[in-house]
């Protein structure tokens, strides 16, 4: 028997979940600026994606989260193949940029720092103002959130990660028999239980 | 367990020198059929394509994952999916204007687009006018066949003789009676998985080995059940034991590929018009298939009076060349057939070929859609992981209204289509962020169930569709322009499936998070059908029952457009049936020499 992908990125996952709690700004803000330049984004957006699809949808002690599936190079590789052209793909181009500066900025009005060298604490509390949005979104960064959350669900939910080891998808796979249960086997229609 | 992958047959070249026993306009589940029917009797068959035979296995890739494709399978960014509200808001032709690269009807904008991209037509070299209409149309060999829903059901005499029951329209010239031996013909040679009921309007299929309700389908199957209601797994057009006459098609593997895409199955277990009816035509050496062939007139013989062939424009050169036969059959779907048929004029037939009862294009309907409920079982939140996706639909819940009942405020029924269960993209719309979002969705995956109706729409002949005067597709041909709305019967039933939806999953103790109650656009159900009627009176209809046209002896119409009503039971299988009977009936003519 060997040790399954699954078993080695819940490791993964837990080494990477220990530090994250009470992370200290420093450390953050030192793995942000780790990361290079996407394709479309720059550095520091990049580093900023990265971290509030983290923040959306994080590692627990069930699986990887949003960092450990890409989902901030996935969103940079798909904005990166937009023809700028068609005014529906530049516009979510736009909006992208727009949206990370957005949050950036609401930040610095809370604390006075921006989202990256915020505290956990402060990030935390600007995440939530925007999504207790979610239902009627009006500012800029309110509107970005919902959408910025729906690029992240996407690129996680059809990751690796997100398929095998969250969701444990059991399927597309050649199966002997159907599962489930065989309608002969239940009582006659019509008749109470 | 084997799995069946042989090759395509070669075709061979067109003989256009030559006057072939039948010309077969179209290759899906109508053509196809009559390729099969016609081959089978002895007879030498063209069959026309206008579309391309594609590669259909590297275009389906049924079971590669989301993560191994660059853009998540997605079709490529230059692309647009009409949205709902884009069919309502926009001005025909939708594609007008748009600065894509090419313009695709809504299902493109399902999950996994990039593997039907060259099976959908492009809108903008396929437009259309007249009113809001979700036109999903595909242009290749097998056309919709390739990507259909499966759902494989038979009418009954609640339909076929539905003006009896009600006073309302006109009865098909033929009952269940007629039509039954051939969809047990259908069911043996193409394979179909469901489970007996017993129904009387829904009559059982030779089924094969059924596919299997999960928890939550059995709770809501037991709940539907004390209200002698029925829910019955998919009757898809699937074979699930596999067909020893047909070496194209493998039996169904459940893995559950035709969920998460617009459709499409590589192994072909799933009915489709090339593999189950085409291929094994070609090897009879009787059929020769002639595809990029764009049929624009059906042609005349002035002597006569008969039709004579197919005027059609090569797709590659564009030249205007004609196929010549000792009949015509059209079977180029519902609108398309219709299309041809008006464009077909004459001197003889100044409103198009076959119109005596100006009747084609009229008594356009099909099912309506849009209300439908999501919701999920308390029980099922959290528990370990299923396959539920593994099979080739969830279930049906076959029609109850109007049966022995009558409903004041509409007429006719509707049934539902649904499933529940974990699939490889769970639901993601809950709110909130985080550890509790992510933990909501993972527990929430196995547990959720929903279904939606599909509602028979009442014929009207102010239903129809017309040519345009002016406007015209990519080859210069004369579109089609729309005049169709639902009326109150269909909004009035609309009402009652949005409520009787919530009703039923109340009952059964599942927890509701949304119910559905608008009305998709037009067009929504991809069920086309009526605009060629059947019926005994020449004057009111434009085929006899054997779906011959009552003016022209020699032209058959063998798709949905000959349907008379269109029941709420989804028409792939009662087209099929009803084309095998009527080719029965043509072969015999032929070798009598009367058409």
């Amino acid at each position: 028997m060997t040790v399954s992908r699954r078993d080695v990125l819940k490791l993964a996952a837990s080494a990477a979940a220990a530090p994250l709690l009470p992370r200290p700004v420093a450390a953050l803000a030192n793995a942000a600026a780790g990361l290079p330049a996407g394709r479309f984004f720059s550095a520091p957006e990049l580093a900023l994606l990265d971290e509030l699809t983290e923040l959306i949808i994080p590692a627990d002690e069930h699986s990887g989260g949003a960092r450990a599936a890409a989902v901030a190079g996935y969103i940079d590789s798909r904005l990166f193949e937009y023809d700028p052209e068609l005014p529906e793909r530049r516009a979510a181009r736009e909006r992208f940029k727009a949206g990370l500066a957005a949050i950036d900025a609401a930040s610095r009005e809370g604390s006075g720092q921006g989202f990256l060298s915020a505290s956990p604490e402060e990030r935390l509390r600007v995440l939530q103002a925007l999504a207790a949005a979610e239902p009627s979104p009006q500012t800029e960064a309110e509107r970005f959130f919902k959408e910025l959350k729906e690029w992240t669900a996407d690129g996680y939910y059809t990751s690796r990660i997100g398929i095998h080891d969250e969701m444990e998808y059991k399927g597309n796979s050649m199966l002997a028999e159907f599962a489930g249960t065989d309608p002969a086997s239940l009582p006659p229609r019509g008749e109470p239980r | 367990m084997t799995l069946l992958r042989a090759q395509a047959p070669t075709p061979k070249p067109a003989d256009l020198q030559r006057r072939y026993d039948a010309i077969v306009v179209g290759s899906g589940a109508a053509g196809g059929m009559a390729a099969h029917v016609l081959t089978s009797h002895g007879f030498d068959v063209l069959m026309l394509e206008a579309g391309k035979q594609l590669d259909i296995e590297a275009e389906l890739r049924s079971m590669e994952w989301p993560y191994d494709h660059p853009r998540r399978g997605e079709m490529p960014y230059s692309s647009h999916a009409l949205r709902l509200n884009e069919y309502t808001i926009r001005e025909l032709p939708y594609a007008k204007g748009m600065p894509w690269k090419s313009v695709h009807s809504y299902v493109q904008g399902w999950g996994g687009s990039d593997y039907s991209k060259n099976i959908v037509v492009d809108e903008k070299e396929h437009p259309y006018t007249g009113t809001s209409y979700a036109w999903v149309r595909a242009r290749c060999l097998g056309g919709k066949t390739n990507i259909w829903g499966r759902l494989a059901l038979r009418l009954s005499d609640y339909d076929f003789k539905a003006s009896s029951h009600d006073g309302y329209g006109d009865d098909w010239p033929i009952s269940y009676a007629d039509l039954a031996p051939y969809y047990d013909r259908v069911d043996m040679y193409l394979g179909i998985a469901g489970h007996p009921e017993g129904l009387p309007h829904l009559p059982d299929s030779r089924f094969q080995r059924s596919t299997r309700l999960n928890a939550a389908e059995v709770r809501l199957r037991q709940s539907l059940a004390r209200s002698n209601r029925v829910l019955t797994p998919y009757r898809a057009g699937v074979t699930t034991d596999g067909l020893k006459h047909n070496k194209y098609r493998s039996r169904c593997f459940g893995r559950g590929a035709c969920g998460r895409r617009a459709g499409g199955c590589d192994i072909h277990a799933a009915f489709d018009s090339p593999t189950g009816l085409i291929y094994p035509a070609l090897d009879t050496g009787r059929l020769t298939l002639r595809t990029g062939s764009i049929a624009r007139e059906v042609t005349l013989d002035p002597a006569t009076g008969r039709a004579s062939g197919v005027a059609f424009m090569d797709a590659q050169s564009g030249r205007s060349l004609e196929a010549r036969g000792r009949v015509v059959v059209l079977a180029a779907s519902t609108l398309e057939s219709t299309r041809l048929m008006l464009l077909s004029r004459s001197p003889r037939h100044p409103d198009g070929i076959g119109n005596s009862s100006g009747h084609v294009g009229h008594n356009f309907s099909e099912h309506v859609m849009g209300p439908g409920v999501s919701g999920f079982v308390k029980d099922l939140v959290g528990k370990p992981r299923t396959v539920d996706d593994g099979r080739p639909g969830g279930f049906y819940v076959p029609r109850f209204r109007n049966l022995k009942d009558r409903r004041p405020d509409f007429i006719r029924g509707y049934g539902f289509e649904g499933g529940s269960g974990a699939s490889m993209f769970p639901e993601t719309q809950a709110p909130g962020f985080g550890a509790e979002y992510k933990k909501g969705i993972r527990e929430m995956a196995g547990a959720t169930i929903g279904m939606g109706g599909f509602g028979e729409v009442l014929p009207r002949y102010e239903s129809a569709v017309f040519l345009d005067p002016q406007a015209v597709d990519k080859w210069g041909i004369p579109v089609l322009r729309f005049s169709f709305k639902f009326g109150d019967n269909e909004k009035k039933m609309c009402a009652d499936m949005a409520q009787t939806a919530r009703e039923m999953f109340e009952e059964a103790g599942i927890e509701v998070t949304s119910a559905r109650s608008e009305i998709r656009t037009e067009g929504w159900s991809i069920h086309e059908l009526g605009t060629a009627r059947m019926g005994a009176d020449p004057k009111t209809s434009v085929l006899n029952q054997f779906q011959q046209s009552h003016d022209v002896r020699n032209l058959f119409v063998v798709d949905g457009s000959s349907h008379v009503s269109a029941s709420c039971q989804n028409p792939t299988w009662t087209i099929m049936a009803l084309c095998w009977r009527s080719c029965d009936y043509l072969a015999d003519r032929l070798r009598k020499g009367e058409v």
